[in-house]
């Protein structure tokens, strides 16, 4: 049961990484605001909350004897998986503070890069507090306000990580993985089919499923009327 | 790398909503994105932008061109139609920026972990069906970091799943900038130029010379031993500090020309050769002794050789002739000494005049004097006279007035005040040395 806990921790932490790299994709670009920035704020510390909680959790158990061969083999590619994550979520907010940097967001003559984007992030956000809508209450200057706050975390992250490689002693090298490669294929989550080829014809298979619900009501209230006129027609006649 | 720097600044002033690139609409077949712009908008407004003249000699393209061309390579700026191929193309093919954090630079080199992520999400959406170079690089990677590949595969599905709480069409956008950005940093071919450039990398590396880090630590410690009585802050400064003690007497002793040099100054030009051609009055007295051994062409052309690679572009052809005319032609009048082999390399360089062709004679002549003449010259009798005439400046006194303002006194070096304390002494230290003496 303690290896479920820890694969949830791990789990939760591995989301909110991902979800912060998809947010820290589009600083700089089209769909930057300020709510995007506030996003960025609380899915950060999000991730250093749990990222402390995994800590804790696998620094107990590692450092616990009375493991056996079998779970600390498991515990130990646990430890593993996070090390990585929580340096891929370094990096992120390393990259996040340079882009803040150069592309602050009150300035008139700063224009932010055309990507193409159109529109918010919130969903992600969303996803990554694992709530049902974002609430924004931050000022209107969190892109400049934020940059200090987001030092003062990256300097917790580096020292969080370089305690970690102190204390505990496990060889990366060591750990196996479990998948092989294409194991994410036999995943029964289907992902769906988001494809690169814009222009070509896979776009007629993804058809979104509120323009068929729509195509589907308009088509009913068309025989609706149809069947009221012929009744009217019948009766008049 | 300042080239990315400046393509920046360009994407950013691209950007401008009345001097910048024409934006259009692309339309597929349901979502319309917007902010595309033709091959054609780009060259336009880089041509208008800076200026750029089409005239142009064939075939080299044209400027304009070439510089859309460099900004696509390095990512900046990524094809819609034809994402593989990354040229900018002076049509109607459209194109977009990327956003910032798929930038090419060097301090966020394009990591296997990210790649090896790329790839698993690519995996899931085209259910197993990858290009051929990107199923060996998969597999490569796979068994590269397999340590970390359950990481991997986790955070690609989340990736994915996180990707598809967005917009349809910002989802779209999303997967052309990855995919162009991987197109840049992982390129497809890596054709026989590539392998050709990777061997003589590794070549070069391995016949670095290496030396082990004793001795250079023992080369260190003797240079610093050797140079520390020449220190002005370690081993106080005769006659004073001017910056302590504002008399410039010291700058003025120690002016690159001087009649009387001061004593370290002469000492140091026995250090190495180096020394003595760095410090102007040490160059006259060797040419001055080189006269007396009739070996000084050997001086001038050494001058003349660092004219050439440090002066001006446009008067480079000049100053190869002069020096061939001076130094090297047969039967000149200030003929050097080189040898055969490096002769003939170097006549033949001057056929084609650069800043670099007198290199090997000139490194020639260099160790010639460094072997030859510089021992001779620190025997003779010039030098020797040169040490004992050097002046040791005084140390300057104390004025007895005490209600004299400028006090004048020879500033100790503060580190002699170091053993005395801890890092309270050291900060007042070279405070403490002019207060105490201004009060008495």
């Amino acid at each position: 049961m303690m290896k479920e806990e820890c694969k949830a921790l791990l789990d939760a932490l591995n989301k909110v990484t991902a979800c912060y790299r998809h947010m820290v994709l589009t600083i700089g670009g089209t769909s930057d605001s300020q709510n995007l920035r506030e996003e960025l704020k609380k899915t950060r510390q999000k991730a250093q909350e749990l990222a402390v909680a995994n800590r804790n959790k696998l620094t107990t158990v590692l450092k616990d004897k009375t493991v056996s061969k079998e779970d600390k083999a498991e515990f130990e590619r646990l430890w593993v998986i996070f090390s990585t994550c929580l340096e891929i979520l370094e990096i992120d907010m390393r990259r996040a503070l340079e882009l803040g940097h150069e592309f602050p967001l009150n300035v008139p003559k700063k224009h932010l890069i055309q990507t193409g984007m159109s529109g918010g992030t919130s969903g992600v956000a969303a996803r990554a507090m694992s709530i049902q809508n974002m609430k924004y209450e931050a000022e209107h200057n969190i892109d400049v306000v934020d940059l200090k706050d987001l030092e003062n975390e990256i300097n917790q992250v580096g020292e969080m990580m370089y305690e970690m490689e102190m204390k505990v002693n496990v060889p990366q090298w060591t750990v196996e993985a479990k998948q092989d490669p294409g194991a994410e294929l036999k995943s029964t989550i289907s992902v769906g089919a988001s494809s690169i080829g814009m222009i070509s014809v896979e776009e007629n298979k993804s058809f979104c499923d509120i323009s068929k619900v729509l195509a589907g009501i308009i088509f009913s209230a068309v025989l609706i009327i149809a069947i009221v006129l012929a009744v009217c027609v019948v009766k008049l006649s | 790398m300042p080239c990315l720097r400046k393509m920046e600044r360009m994407i950013v002033s691209m950007q401008d909503p009345d001097m910048g690139v024409k934006m259009r609409n692309q339309r597929l077949l349901i979502t319309v994105i917007p902010h595309a712009m033709t091959g054609n908008d780009i060259v336009e407004w880089l041509i208008q932008k800076y200026g750029i003249s089409e005239e142009v000699p064939a075939p080299a393209p044209p400027e304009s061109l070439h510089l859309g061309n460099l900004i696509v390579k390095h990512g900046y700026i990524y094809p819609l139609k034809d994402p593989r191929s990354l040229v900018l193309r002076a049509d109607e093919s459209p194109y977009r920026f990327q956003t910032p954090y798929f930038w090419t630079s060097t301090k966020w080199p394009a990591t296997e972990l990210d790649y090896a992520i790329y790839l698993a999400k690519k995996n899931i959406r085209k259910q197993g069906d990858l290009i051929e170079h990107e199923k060996d690089n998969y597999n490569l990677l796979h068994k590269r970091i397999n340590h970390t590949w359950d990481f991997v595969v986790m955070q690609a599905r989340e990736q994915l799943r996180a990707a598809k709480q967005r917009r349809k069409g910002d989802r779209i956008v999303i997967d052309c900038q990855e995919q162009a950005y991987w197109l840049v940093n992982r390129p497809p071919t890596k054709n026989m130029d590539y392998y050709k450039r990777e061997i003589e990398y590794c070549r070069k590396a391995m016949a670095r010379t290496r030396v082990k880090s004793s001795i250079c630590l023992e080369g260190y410690i003797k240079f610093n031993e050797q140079y520390v009585p020449h220190d002005p802050i370690m081993s106080g400064c005769l006659p004073s500090n001017p910056w302590i003690t504002d008399d410039t007497t010291y700058w003025a002793m120690n002016a690159p020309t001087v009649p009387t040099p001061t004593k370290l100054r002469v000492e140091r030009w026995g250090f190495n050769f180096s020394e003595l051609l760095a410090d102007p009055l040490g160059r006259a007295q060797l040419l001055d002794f080189l006269k007396k051994e009739f070996s000084a062409e050997n001086l001038s052309f050494w001058e003349a050789c660092e004219e050439l690679r440090y002066g001006e572009q446009s008067r480079i052809p000049e100053i190869v002739d002069s020096i061939y005319q001076q130094f090297l032609a047969p039967g000149a009048t200030r003929w050097v000494n080189i040898d055969s082999k490096t002769m003939e390399r170097t006549l033949e360089g001057i056929k084609t005049p650069h800043r670099y062709v007198m290199d090997d004679a000139q490194m020639h002549i260099y160790m010639l004097m460094k072997k030859d003449s510089y021992p001779r010259f620190l025997k003779s009798e010039l030098y020797r006279n040169l040490l004992a005439e050097a002046v040791i400046p005084p140390e300057t006194k104390k004025r007895v007035f005490p209600f004299m303002r400028k006090q004048r006194h020879s500033s100790p070096s503060p580190a002699l005040l170091l053993p005395a304390g801890d890092t309270e002494e050291r900060s007042r230290g070279p405070a403490a040395a002019p207060v105490p003496e201004e009060e008495s």
